[in-house]
């Protein structure tokens, strides 16, 4: 082998290595969530006995079998729940048109449960697509449910007719068996849970 | 799924002048309530084009018993949304009414709305009538 051939074969060689380090690193970047953040051992969520929109009991094991999302607000909230949940039915639909499976629920659990009946919550949750599910009941019972993942709840101005209740507005993520998996920070956008959600799932 | 929203068609200058309106509102939507709800809020941006800045201490309208000028927040991830006095519109700029942020909630509607009229006072003064007819949006 003359010595140019030598020389171009050494640069093919490195050209080609070059390439798969490029394909493998692009890979990685491409494969991680850019938005939510991944518990490492999310824990179980906590034994609860709570009501669902159509006033069926249910316990924790709700949340086991499918993806969830799940949100906390109040069928009052004029401004960020109604924005947030259609966030989540249009990034759900925008996923399904993308062949994806599964596809998550969405779940809306009531931090009002003095005024969020079961009635509300039904007509409430189903304004915003199919297959949604509402949670409401008796609050020492919510409270079960939201220590144990960090949902933080409080009412303000309680005296007023008109009350409003400070809630965390994360969307967090259960996974199949039950456990807290992820959580997307507020503000929310309809692209973030598009890119995000296809990659949790397949954790 | 659709929300209706209520647009602007109609609106009827303020503190009128030769050189055109003082304030003027633009991008209106105006939310129905959400089903099983009877709470609603209104978006726009408003724009001081005179030279004095521009308070509004007060909305009504014929169609909804109480609104009040909100703001949400969103801090350490907790939202929270609290009644604030005013809007003040500096002179020569904008102020956005938006979704997440400064918008008016609106309570205790009607039973049937076809229109909705909103009214901007300062004090007693009013400033801006404005009605809305409804339209179906897409998100």
């Amino acid at each position: 082998m003359s010595l140019r051939n030598l020389i171009l074969a050494f640069v093919l060689g490195a050209a080609m290595a070059a390439g798969i380090w490029a394909a493998i690193n692009l890979q990685r970047t491409t494969a991680q969530p850019t938005t939510a953040t991944v518990l490492p051992a999310g824990p179980e969520i906590a034994a609860f006995s709570l009501l669902d929109h159509d006033a069926r009991p249910i316990d924790e094991s709700i949340f086991k079998g499918q993806w969830d999302l799940v949100f906390f607000g109040f069928t009052n909230c004029p401004d960020i729940c109604p924005i947030t949940l259609q966030i989540l039915s249009t990034a759900k639909q925008k996923l399904s048109e993308s062949g994806q499976t599964p596809l998550p629920r969405i779940v809306f659990v009531s931090v009002d449960p003095e005024r969020d009946t079961t009635d509300k919550m039904a007509t409430y949750v189903n304004a915003f697509g199919d297959g949604n599910l509402g949670i409401t009941g008796d609050i020492e019972e919510l409270l079960k449910l939201t220590s144990g993942i960090g949902i933080y709840f409080e009412k303000h101005d309680s005296d007023d007719e008109f009350y409003t209740v400070d809630h965390s507005a994360v969307v967090i993520v259960i996974d199949p068996d039950g456990r807290f998996h992820s959580l997307f920070g507020a503000p929310h956008a309809i692209e973030n849970f598009v890119h995000d959600l296809p990659l949790l799932m397949a954790y | 799924m659709r929300i209706l929203v209520l647009f602007i068609t109609g609106l009827l200058a303020a503190c009128g002048g030769e050189e055109g309106p003082p304030l003027l509102a633009t991008d209106i939507e105006v939310s129905v309530p959400m089903p099983g709800t009877s709470i609603s809020s209104a978006y726009m941006t408003l724009t001081n084009n005179s030279d004095e800045p521009i308070r509004i201490t007060k909305v009504s309208s014929p169609q909804y018993a109480l609104i009040e000028i909100h703001e949400t927040t969103i801090d350490d991830n907790v939202a929270r949304m609290r009644q604030v006095d005013e809007l003040a519109v500096k002179p020569g700029e904008s102020l956005r009414l938006q979704r997440g942020g400064i918008h008016l909630m609106m309570m205790q509607p009607a039973t049937e709305i076809e229109t909705v009229t909103l009214l901007l006072y300062d004090g007693d003064l009013l400033l801006m009538s404005m009605r809305t007819t409804p339209a179906a949006q897409e998100n």
